[in-house]
């Protein structure tokens, strides 16, 4: 079957980066307008507008199985892509899709349902000898037992929600005292979060490395690996930079690495793109922690040094074409590295920072790519995630990348929020992370300051807000404008004057 | 009613940044700026949009200055803001007067860090507590997050009921040092 139109179930960037490859396919695609954000960026990318606006309904739009379903058909549309997020993980939407026809750009609902479990997924791990965390052998039923399991397999000890993600439902636990009321928030975040307070137990690795590889399968039996990407650089679970690939790597672990995470992918016959999750520690002894069985934010840094467009993959696949590529084709080209711009207030806690973007300038050059799902007059609302563009660097080696990184900060200008770019600048100046030298405490224990400043900035913010004042000041003492004095103050001063009467 | 000053003397502003930082900015429009007894050339212009820009040694930098109110000014600058207190010599030697006199607080109030709801509370009036202790679970962003006492002290009241929605800054508890 030949895809020749597409439901893009999503929004912002990511709806955006679909388009264009969709329309690089010749695929007609179909986009989502809810009134939450009439007057979004991603719906003058999409050829025809589905709207949404009129929904009454207590389930947000992207997360209305029901009527995303019944729009496709309606519309006759060939194919659904859910992106991140939403509904790109339940098995219940890839179920309805299914029984309704359309094809979902993704796995079978039956493969999101177990590995969408980390239970489940662990104990296949555990089938084909992955290395795995020890830990419970399935879910908790109550504190008493997860206290058994800890005493044995020694404390830190980490609680996770079965169907968990993003780090919510998850629980440090240092000593035997804690495990109640840990169980007590574990459970109860995830039952909030996720619809299902199941927890399991398993050995905290402290300060671990969080690296994954992307595959892709095609429905015939055929798997890559399309090597690895670092995202250690994490506050609360949240990635914040990633890169591709990893400086904790050599060809040796990568091998073993990417073998297991094909070895995952074939024992679920796993067919689209997905992400094998490990944890290393500092001996690089490696653990598989889950698969996600989406496409990822973080995707574009595999396809800068891969040079592989991985939504054309996950498309063509799901068309039931085979790979056109085997492992050797893949080869990792020099070093990418992607920053997170998240509305955020990195000074105020990272808090969201909603308001409306007066005015975004992005740096251009050959080696910079950059999703946003934003522009000028785009407004940041509350009920979205805080992310609103990803920067994505290429560089001929590590260094390199980060140079380039830097240098694109610096000339990516957004007016009206504030954003995550002076920490990712802080992030690139550390020295430690230069040497590679990092593990998901990073920000935690490494930085002493959250966010990036110039030598100059402050006195320049001084001045300005002096210059401010006192043109106010000013003002109100002369009542009127002396031209004659006028001439030596500055137009600035002059200009907001005139205004002001 | 015209003041009129002589051209000779200088104009004087102090801005003073929340860390205590000073300013100290001479003649704010003239050729003969001077920033902390430094000759500094700064250039500020508004483009067409009305946004403003900053020039200093050929860098050009989009600037704005996102709250004021009186003397307070927050401005933002590379993506970060900064606080100032803009003062004259005559209000800063009044300000560092009344500081001086002024007792130094027992009462430490702690604030919400940002908006949500509050699904726990794991204190009560009267708890003596350790600083870094937590005292009241915040849920936002669907995160469960732990506010802890800034520092040790008896618990004297607490402003904020289970399942309670609160906004930034609200406070929360009080605690006597």
């Amino acid at each position: 079957m030949k895809i020749k139109s597409l439901l893009i179930a999503n929004r912002g960037e990511i709806t955006i980066r679909i388009t264009r490859t969709a329309g690089k396919l010749g695929i007609k695609t179909y986009g989502i307008k809810t009134s939450k954000e009439p007057n979004a960026h991603y719906l003058t990318f999409v050829d025809e507008i589905i709207d949404f606006s009129d929904s009454t309904n207590d389930i947000p739009e992207f997360l209305d199985v029901e009527r995303i379903v019944n729009s496709a058909k309606k519309n006759k549309i060939d194919a659904i892509h859910p992106g991140y997020g939403f509904l790109a993980e339940s098995p219940f939407f890839a179920q309805r899709c299914e029984e309704e026809g359309i094809l979902l750009i993704g796995p079978s609902p039956q493969v999101i349902y177990k590995m969408g479990n980390k239970t489940i997924a662990k104990q296949i791990a555990s089938r084909y000898h992955i290395p795995l965390l020890k830990g419970s052998q399935g879910n908790l039923s109550n504190p008493k037992e997860a206290r058994v399991i800890a005493d044995k397999i020694g404390y830190p000890v980490i609680f996770k929600a079965a169907a968990g993600g993003g780090g919510r439902g998850m629980r440090i636990v240092e000593k035997s005292s804690q495990i109640e009321k840990m169980y007590r928030l574990a459970t109860s975040e995830a039952e909030k979060a996720f619809n299902d307070p199941s927890v399991f137990i398993e050995k905290y690795v402290r300060n671990p490395r969080h690296i994954e590889f992307q595959i892709v399968g095609d429905k015939h039996g055929n798997y890559i690996h399309l090597g690895e990407r670092e995202c250690s650089v994490q506050r609360k679970h949240q990635k914040l930079i990633e890169e591709s690939p990893s400086p904790a790597l050599n060809e040796t672990l990568r091998k073993k690495m990417g073998d297991a995470a094909i070895n995952i992918a074939k024992a679920t016959n796993y067919f689209s793109a997905g992400t094998v999750e490990f944890l290393l520690d500092d001996d690089k002894n490696y653990y598989f922690m889950e698969m996600n069985t989406r496409i990822q934010v973080e995707h574009p840094v595999t396809e800068m040094v891969t040079g592989v467009d991985l939504i054309e993959l996950q498309i063509k696949v799901a068309q039931g074409e085979r790979l056109n590529l085997e492992q050797k084709d893949i080869i990792l080209k020099g070093w990418a590295i992607e920053c997170r711009i998240n509305a955020e207030d990195v000074q105020g806690g990272f808090s969201p920072y909603l308001g409306l973007i007066d005015k975004v300038q992005y740096p251009r050059s050959k080696n910079i790519r950059i999703d946003s799902g934003i522009a000028d007059s785009s407004v940041v609302t509350p009920y979205y995630d805080s992310m609103i563009a990803k920067l994505i660097v290429h560089g001929e080696n590590r260094e390199k990348a980060i140079s380039n990184s830097i240098n694109a900060l610096n000339k990516f200008w957004i007016r009206g929020i504030k954003t995550t770019i002076p920490f990712c600048k802080a992030v690139l100046m550390n020295k430690k992370f230069k040497n590679g030298d990092f593990n998901t405490s990073f920000i935690e224990k490494e930085m002493d300051q959250l966010y990036h400043q110039d030598k100059d900035d402050e006195m320049l913010a001084a001045y300005l807000a002096t210059f401010d004042f006192a043109a106010a000041l000013e003002t109100d003492r002369t009542t009127h404008i002396d031209f004659e004095q006028g001439k030596n103050i500055s137009p600035w001063v002059l200009n907001k004057r005139l205004r002001s009467l | 009613m015209k003041l009129s000053r002589s051209k000779e003397s200088d104009t004087e502003y102090i801005a003073v940044s929340a860390r205590d930082k000073k300013y100290k900015v001479v003649n704010p429009f003239s050729e003969d700026l001077k920033i902390n007894s430094k000759k500094i050339d700064i250039k500020i212009f508004d483009d067409e949009n009305g946004f403003t820009y900053i020039l200093y040694k050929r860098k050009k930098y989009l600037v704005e200055i996102v709250e004021k109110s009186q003397n307070k000014y927050t401005v933002l600058i590379n993506g970060v803001s900064y606080n100032f207190t803009i003062e004259t010599p005559i209000s800063y030697k009044r300000k560092k007067y009344l500081e001086k006199n002024k007792s130094k607080s027992k009462v430490e109030l702690v604030g919400a860090p940002m908006p949500g709801k509050i699904v726990e509370i794991l204190v009560d009036p009267g708890t003596k507590v350790k600083e870094g202790e937590a005292l009241l679970i915040l849920e936002a962003m669907k995160m469960q997050n732990e506010i802890t006492a800034p520092a040790a002290g008896n618990i004297k009241k607490i402003f904020v009921r289970q399942n309670d929605i609160v906004n930034k800054e609200d406070v929360l508890v009080e605690i006597v040092k």
